[in-house]
Parts: C-alpha cells; sequence; structure tokens
C-alpha cells in the first residue's frame, strides 16, 4: 500500500516537474525587437564617388548584398538617381530603400515623406531601383537599404 | 511537506504562465515604412503607386517639353476603383497631385471646391459686406489645360494555400482642348499571401 502511494506520488512529481519545464520553456518566449539596420550611403552630390559614402551598418547583411553603384543625373530639373544593388546570397532577399533627398546647404528636403519603398532581390540579381528628387532644389541625396522587418518570437 | 512542494510548484506555475500572457501595447510607428500586415491594398500600395506614376510623368519627354518654358494647369479626374475592394481612390489621386505641385512643373485646378469658390465669391459680391473695389470677381479664373486619369484594377487568386493579388495601376494625361492623351503609364504590384514554416 505504501508502496502504491509512493508510486502515485512519484508519477505526480515528475508530472509536475514536466508541467512546470514546460511552463518555464514557454514563459522564456519574448518579443524580439527586429534587426532595421542596413546599408546605405551618406550624402552624395551628383559627380561624386559613391563608394566613398557607403555605410555598412550591417555587417550580416552586407555579405549578403552590396551596393554596386549609384548613379545621378538631372533630368527635366529634378536630381534622378540610379541604385544598383547587388545580391551574393542564393535565396530571394526582402529589402527595402529609402532616399533622402538634401538642398544645397544640406539641409533635409521633405523630412519623412519619402517612403521606404519594398524589393525582392532573388538569388544573385542585380537590380537597378531609381529614385527621383521632389523638387528642383534638392542638390544631394542619401541612401538606405535594409531589409523588412518581421517581428517574431523567440523562446 | 509534500503538499507544500505541490502547492509551490502549483503557485510557480501559475506565476510564470501568467508571465507570458499576451498584452497590449500602443506604439507609434513609421508611416513610411513597408506595411504587411494583410494582403489588401495598403499604405505601402499607396506610396508606391503614387510615387512609380509622379516619378515617371516628371521624367517623361513630353512632359520636359509641356513643362519647358511655363507650368500647365490641371484637373484631376476620379481615379476608377475597378478592384473587388474598396479603396480610397481620392487618396491616390491627392497624394500625386500634391507630389506634382510640390515638383513646382504643374499647377492645379481643384473641381471638388468649386461650389465652395462660388459661395465665396457670392458672398464678397453680393452679401454688402466685403469692399466691392477688393472683392474678388466672377469669371476670372483660369481653366484646366490638361486632365489626369486613371484605373486601377486587381486579379485575384486563391487556393488554400496561398492568396495573390495583382493590382494594375494606370494613369494618363490628355491635353483637353485637342483630346490626345499626352502621357500614359502603368504600374503593377504583386502580393502573396501563404503559410510559411517558422523554425527556432
Amino acid at each position: 500500500m505504501t508502496t502504491s502511494i509512493a508510486k502515485i506520488m512519484t508519477k505526480r512529481s515528475a508530472l509536475l516537474v514536466a508541467a512546470l519545464s514546460v511552463t518555464l520553456f514557454i514563459s522564456a518566449c519574448k518579443n524580439v525587437p527586429p534587426v532595421t539596420s542596413g546599408v546605405g550611403s551618406d550624402q552624395i552630390a551628383p559627380g561624386q564617388k559613391f563608394s566613398k559614402h557607403l555605410q555598412l551598418h550591417n555587417p550580416k547583411l552586407a555579405k549578403k548584398l552590396h551596393i554596386s553603384d549609384i548613379r545621378s543625373r538631372t533630368n527635366n530639373d529634378l536630381l534622378e538617381v540610379n541604385l544598383s544593388l547587388t545580391s551574393t546570397y542564393k535565396k530571394t532577399l526582402q529589402l527595402q530603400y529609402q532616399f533622402t533627398w538634401f538642398d544645397k546647404d544640406g539641409f533635409v528636403l521633405e523630412a519623412g515623406k519619402s517612403p521606404w519603398q519594398p524589393l525582392d532581390l532573388h538569388g544573385m540579381q542585380t537590380a537597378t531601383v531609381p529614385g527621383l528628387a521632389p523638387t528642383t532644389t534638392v542638390a544631394s541625396f542619401s541612401l538606405y537599404v535594409r531589409e523588412v522587418p518581421e517581428e517574431f518570437f523567440k523562446f | 511537506m509534500k503538499k507544500l512542494i505541490m502547492i509551490t510548484s502549483v503557485a510557480l506555475t501559475l506565476t510564470l504562465v501568467a508571465g507570458c500572457t499576451n498584452k497590449s501595447v500602443v506604439r507609434y510607428g513609421d508611416a513610411t515604412e513597408v506595411e504587411t500586415t494583410d494582403i489588401s491594398f495598403g499604405s505601402t500600395d499607396l506610396q508606391k503607386v503614387a510615387g512609380q506614376m509622379t516619378d515617371s510623368l516628371l521624367l517623361s519627354p513630353v512632359v520636359g517639353t509641356l513643362t519647358a518654358n511655363s507650368r500647365p494647369i490641371m484637373f484631376v479626374e476620379s481615379i476608377k476603383n475597378k478592384t473587388s475592394e474598396h479603396i480610397d481612390t481620392e487618396s491616390i489621386t491627392d497624394s500625386i497631385s500634391t507630389k506634382l505641385l510640390r515638383s513646382g512643373k504643374f499647377r492645379f485646378v481643384d473641381m471638388s471646391r468649386v461650389e465652395a469658390a462660388r459661395k465665396q465669391l457670392d458672398y464678397q459680391q453680393n452679401s454688402g459686406m466685403v469692399d466691392t473695389a477688393k472683392a474678388m470677381q466672377f469669371g476670372k479664373q483660369v481653366g484646366a489645360q490638361y486632365m489626369l486619369y486613371g484605373n486601377l484594377a486587381s486579379i485575384v487568386k486563391s487556393n488554400k494555400d496561398q492568396t495573390d493579388v495583382y493590382y494594375k495601376f494606370t494613369l494618363r494625361l490628355m491635353d483637353l482642348e485637342s483630346g490626345l492623351v499626352e502621357w500614359a503609364d502603368e504600374t503593377e504590384i504583386r502580393k502573396t499571401k501563404g503559410k510559411e514554416f517558422v523554425s527556432w
């Protein structure tokens, strides 16, 4: 009789320990803030070498993606930019890019109005994306590319 | 003793479970961020469509010629929504006309405010409250030379695992005097929603 009670208790204890472990496992879940750093450039004026202005804030992304060319010209009095991105990764990268525009004194124009544009870059693909200055007073620009952030739960 | 251990374990379990419950949090977000909440027409689509159409119009050689020595006057006719969704197409035309106006290349007349303008002129002219020498005159408005108009269409396909939406936005610029379409362009958006395996 005593032995059977002891057995039941042992089973119960084992169950409790199991339940506790599961709970601990679940309770360790938390919202992980998405990675929002990427690669980009500081202010570039037409005619300047883009390679001297590159910023690689996210080394992990920089291994999979590199900015292969940035060209600019004036078209209909507006500064037009072409950004070439090359993937060195075999899978599709879900990216977003944004241009920021500055006047001749380096002041930002249309702050917060330049939207992030989505771009799917397939494996090993090179894509050229355009940007057009919103006004004729734009003298320089900067750009930034990052992955589309996905919020996920980490256990 | 065993009872105590059991009670402690249960209490600990409850505390830990409660520690993992969802709680609602309010945060300010970036309005220009790529938004992928669901597959329907969203803010990123609106910004993409408006941005691409404006850029295309401003870069076209025809518009370069039209705007070389003057700022042509335009009016925006509504964008027809031919999709299966309810989409506020006026919001798209608002974004496009604002971008074009801010580019300094075009001027606009707003046909949606004609009645309000008429009321104001009527008040200035006939109410007896405004100095007639300083009142704005009827019949001095400038007519639009060009009309912007377009369509937004969609094709939706789905099976049990995946939904695919394709949007096509077409915009045209018509010379109101000659009736000629001076410029046209279209932009496409494809969005898919499917199941993905999540691993950790």
